[in-house]
């Protein structure tokens, strides 16, 4: 991109590469802007280009002509035999396995347990906190809502909470271990739907239910500081500056 | 190293999908239980193809275990214990 190859025109096929014409600001007129968002638009790029020379100049990679893989036979190979697994798995086990056909629904009658599909269960299982919603002893005892309203305002919780996550934090970090705060509370997201999915099914579950109960809330705070305790521990020999310049392309925080 | 983690997970996956196979068929009730593929076989495996089924979802299960702990941890473990303890090598 410096001045000296600039008009190095290569030709690798349709890379979607524009080459540059003649109104198109040459590197030192971009250079001599002194203000302003051009003066900006150069540093920025200025500086991951020149962080990118200085990893290409350590490095020992053999750089190619060609800007990714062809392709045949690369992507598709690689396609072709994941395909391959899976269409034989669905063929091995769909011949190998009894056949489940069950009797037809009876439309007529309910069954005694009804759930939803699988992917909704963490938020039947936030229907079910009803040992959460405090009696007041202010007024005698009593609830202050129906069970059902909280379960619902659960669900407006967990999913508000959610959608806060994005504000908190834009997740510039390439992997886990740059950011073990952030990698423990997901950790510990993904574990609380996991144990609010078998809180919802605890009338299957071989366990105590108020075992269960607790260790829906307990196991993601235990889990969230084991993550943590582990990338803080793994951040020692990490090569920041090998992901640095995958920030610079990245719009700052 | 990698080797002998290749070795355990071949034998682990292959022998308890063979596992999942005849369990399906012999140790599963009903697709409604709670206790699919961990019931008691049937006392009376009604031809010899049946038995031989049983008998060898048995084998695959202790392959599936043993074969994973002998090649990720005894074969390991023996290595290191030899290392540690042959000094002339």
């Amino acid at each position: 991109m410096s001045d000296d190859n600039q008009h190095d025109a290569r030709t690798d096929g349709g890379t979607g590469i524009v080459p540059p014409d003649d109104d198109t600001p040459t590197w030192s007129e971009r250079k001599s802007r002194r203000s302003g968002l051009p003066r900006l638009t150069y540093e920025y790029f200025e500086r991951a280009r020149r962080e990118d020379q200085n990893l290409r100049e350590e490095s020992t990679y053999v750089e190619r002509d060609v800007l990714a893989f062809p392709t045949w036979p690369h992507e598709l190979i690689r396609n072709l035999a994941l395909t391959s697994f899976f269409v034989g798995m669905l063929l091995l086990l769909s011949a190998t396995l009894p056949p489940h056909i069950g009797n037809p629904a009876n439309p007529s009658s309910t069954p005694s347990i009804i759930l939803p599909d699988w992917y909704l269960y963490w938020s039947f299982g936030l229907l079910k906190l009803n040992d959460l919603n405090p009696a007041l002893s202010l007024v005698g005892g009593q609830k202050l809502m129906a069970d059902r309203t909280f379960g619902v305002l659960a669900n407006v919780v967990v999913v508000g909470a959610i959608a806060m996550v994005p504000f908190l934090n834009k997740g510039s970090a390439r992997r886990p271990v740059e950011q073990p705060f952030w990698a423990a509370i997901g950790m510990g997201g993904v574990t609380f739907a996991l144990t609010l999915s078998l809180l919802s099914i605890k009338n299957l579950m071989p366990m105590d239910v108020h075992l269960l109960f607790d260790l829906t809330f307990l196991a993601p705070i235990v889990i969230g500081c084991l993550t943590y305790a582990v990338l803080k521990t793994m951040r020692e020999g990490y090569m920041y500056d090998l992901n640095r310049r995958y920030y610079r392309l990245r719009p700052p925080k | 190293m990698a080797d002998e983690f290749m070795k355990g997970f071949g034998l682990f996956s292959v022998a308890s999908f063979l596992w999942l196979i005849s369990a399906s068929w012999y140790r599963t009730p009903s697709f409604e239980s709670t206790r699919q593929l961990i019931a008691a076989p049937p006392e009376d495996p009604g031809t010899m193809f049946d038995s031989l089924g049983i008998f060898l979802g048995d084998l695959m299960f202790w392959t599936a275990i043993l074969g994973a702990f002998t090649f990720w941890v005894v074969v390991p473990a023996g290595r290191q214990a030899r290392s540690a303890l042959v000094v002339d090598e």
